[in-house]
């Protein structure tokens, strides 16, 4: 007999900020860079297929909410879906790309939005993977007995960062007065929102739990630089002393070190990277793409999605696409936030039935990551 | 239709696609120990040199001239329940044999002498490489090949283009010197396909299977180190 727990998610929560934003007035709502059209937008916007998205910010730049306020929403909205409350909740595993502050870390100002008593906090700060990093460690928490009630949440507030004064002045702008494509894409992808889920040794008294069955990451860090990254110059990006502090905000801001940048060279590779590990799981009997009866897969751009499908039929490793599921044409790409929005939309959309399978897999361009967790529909028996 | 065909087809079909979801773990990890080689690091993050381009070409062209030879010495030991795969790999041979006429041409359109590249010599990993080869084209029926095939193939397919024009953009040079590899970019995209008609000639069966996986990994590991070899 198994000695560890089983592990339940017995709530999901979202929360997308303000209202959803077309394509025709987002450029105008985070603003232009030089005051004119971005180059870039258009294509990135056929690329990616997103049609709507939400920001914490007002086009006057006023913010409606923070990174953590935004994520302390989700908890409390995934803890309302499980019947719980606040005062149930005796773990908190947050993740984000970019907290509100450098210092300290994103959980604690999740804690203190919050607020309420004592909790065991864990930090994760990567892309979009570090939403599962974060699932991991409340999954190992319950399933240890070190909790009986954890919270997963992500948030991201990319929008910030891509308002026109951000790139101002620095070097990721031409003579003509063009944003650098590396950075500009991603103004045109990214937006702002947070996910959660609540956690439990034991199944929901009524209605559907999901059964997280295992958690797999795995990172290739170790063979490829980073390839979306903030912090450092596309030179200095895996340089020893090639981040932001070696020069100081100033200098770094100059260098155009400070915004968040895409290596669409290198992104290619990383995808086929990814694959690689997909495929390695699904010869090794770790997935079966025939017991998969939901996907949800976060990926970045919908023809990114069309480049792959054509490999993984004649690999046999394909999941029809009848039973994947996304939101990324109403949601956005919200990063690490997103598996848990499509998530929660998922089980709210009534889809779901007990003795499915979900998979959710978070590929990270940040430097070759990829994570994926196994979740299976069960009902209460009582 | 007898009820042993319709179960025998999609053994076949699973058979492929097996082999070809092992071949694409072996690719990427190939490729992503790639992305490490000094070398290919110059040519990725901007410091490349023509000294490297000239060093690099004279490297392929080692490997490239004994590509179509050892192609034909597979071919000449495949026997004749399989005449098909041999009339296939002596097409293939025929078509690239002079390819390397090819890489020295561009070698001299990047300013480099001819009698240069032409004096050229294998490096350490190159002579593994090739060696490696003609010791298996050398056996019976050598189908573990195809797995050497596809991992060469698949670097002109997917690394070749996106190499040349990284040269052309970081040198300054011309395309028409880097034609090399600027053509397998553009021209072996097609090749998957008749790829997976040549793994049909041979599987299934399972000792096949492996000796193709196994061999991709060797090649694999021995290209690597013919460009880690390359002084950068």
């Amino acid at each position: 007999m198994d000695p560890l727990s089983p592990v339940y998610i017995t709530g999901c929560g979202a929360f997308l900020p303000g209202q959803p934003i077309d394509n025709e007035i987002m450029e105008d709502h985070i603003g232009r860079v030089g005051g004119a059209p971005s180059v870039f937008g258009r294509r990135a916007l056929r690329w990616n297929g997103i049609a709507r998205r939400h920001y914490a910010l007002t086009p006057e730049g006023r913010w409606l909410h923070s990174n953590a306020s935004m994520s302390a929403e989700a908890v409390l909205r995934a803890l309302e879906a499980a019947g719980l409350g606040r005062a149930d909740l005796d773990c908190l595993a947050a993740a984000t790309t970019q907290g509100d502050l450098l210092v300290p870390g994103h959980a604690s100002a999740v804690h203190g939005e919050l607020g309420g008593g004592a909790l065991e906090l864990a930090s994760f700060q990567s892309v979009c993977a570090s939403a599962l990093m974060a699932a991991k460690y409340a999954w190992m928490a319950v399933r240890t007995g070190e909790a009986n009630c954890a919270a997963a949440c992500a948030g991201e507030f990319s929008s910030r960062w891509f308002r026109p004064e951000f790139y101002e002045g620095g070097a990721l702008i031409d003579t003509k007065g063009r944003l650098a494509m590396a950075a500009d894409f991603l103004r045109f992808t990214l937006s702002d929102g947070a996910g959660a889920v609540v956690m439990e040794s034991r199944p929901r008294p009524k209605g559907l739990s999901l059964r997280v069955q295992w958690i797999d990451m795995v990172s290739l860090a170790g063979r490829f630089d980073p390839c979306m990254w903030a912090g450092a110059s596309e030179q200095g990006r895996a340089e020893r002393d090639g981040g932001w502090s070696r020069r100081g905000p100033l200098a770094a801001h100059a260098e155009g070190a400070i915004a968040l940048q895409q290596d669409f060279n290198l992104l290619k590779a990383v995808i086929r990277a990814w694959i690689g590990v997909y495929l390695d799981k699904v010869d090794a009997g770790r997935i079966d793409p025939r017991a998969v009866d939901h996907l949800l897969c976060h990926y970045s751009a919908r023809s990114l999605r069309e480049e792959i499908v054509g490999l993984l039929e004649a690999t046999h490793a394909m999941i029809p696409e009848e039973r994947w599921f996304t939101t990324l044409t109403e949601t956005g790409n919200v990063g690490s936030a997103s598996i848990w929005i499509m998530l929660e939309a998922l089980v709210r959309s009534g889809r779901v039935q007990p003795g499915q399978r979900i998979l959710c897999i978070v590929p990270e361009s940040g430097r070759a990551m990829v994570g994926f967790m196994m979740l299976e529909a069960v009902e209460a028996v009582r | 239709m007898s009820g042993a065909l319709v179960i025998a087809e999609p053994d076949a079909d699973e058979a492929v696609a097996a082999v070809l979801r092992k071949l694409a773990v072996v690719w990427t990890g190939f490729e992503a120990r790639l992305e490490a080689v000094p070398l290919i690091r110059k040519l990725t993050r901007g410091r490349f040199e023509l000294a490297d381009y000239h060093a690099f070409l004279v490297q392929l062209r080692q490997q490239v001239k004994d590509g179509a030879l050892w192609m034909s010495r597979a071919a000449s030991n495949i026997d004749e329940q399989h005449l098909e795969l041999r009339s296939i790999l002596m097409r293939h041979a025929v078509a690239e044999h002079r390819d390397f006429r090819l890489l020295d041409a561009d070698y001299v359109a990047s300013g480099g002498a001819r009698q240069a590249i032409e004096n050229g010599e294998k490096n350490l990993g190159s002579e593994a490489l090739s060696a490696w080869m003609f010791h298996k084209a050398s056996q019976a029926n050598p189908f573990g090949l195809l797995g050497a095939m596809f991992i060469i193939e698949g670097l002109g397919s997917i690394k070749a283009g996106e190499w040349g024009r990284r040269v052309c953009e970081r040198l300054d040079l011309p395309t028409t010197a880097a034609r090399f590899l600027l053509y397998h970019g553009e021209n072996d995209a097609g090749h998957m396909e008749e790829f997976q008609a040549m793994l049909r000639l041979v599987l299934p069966d399972a000792a096949t299977a492996a000796a193709i996986v196994r061999c991709a990994e060797v090649t694999a590991r021995l290209y690597t180190l013919q460009i880690e070899e390359i002084a950068a």
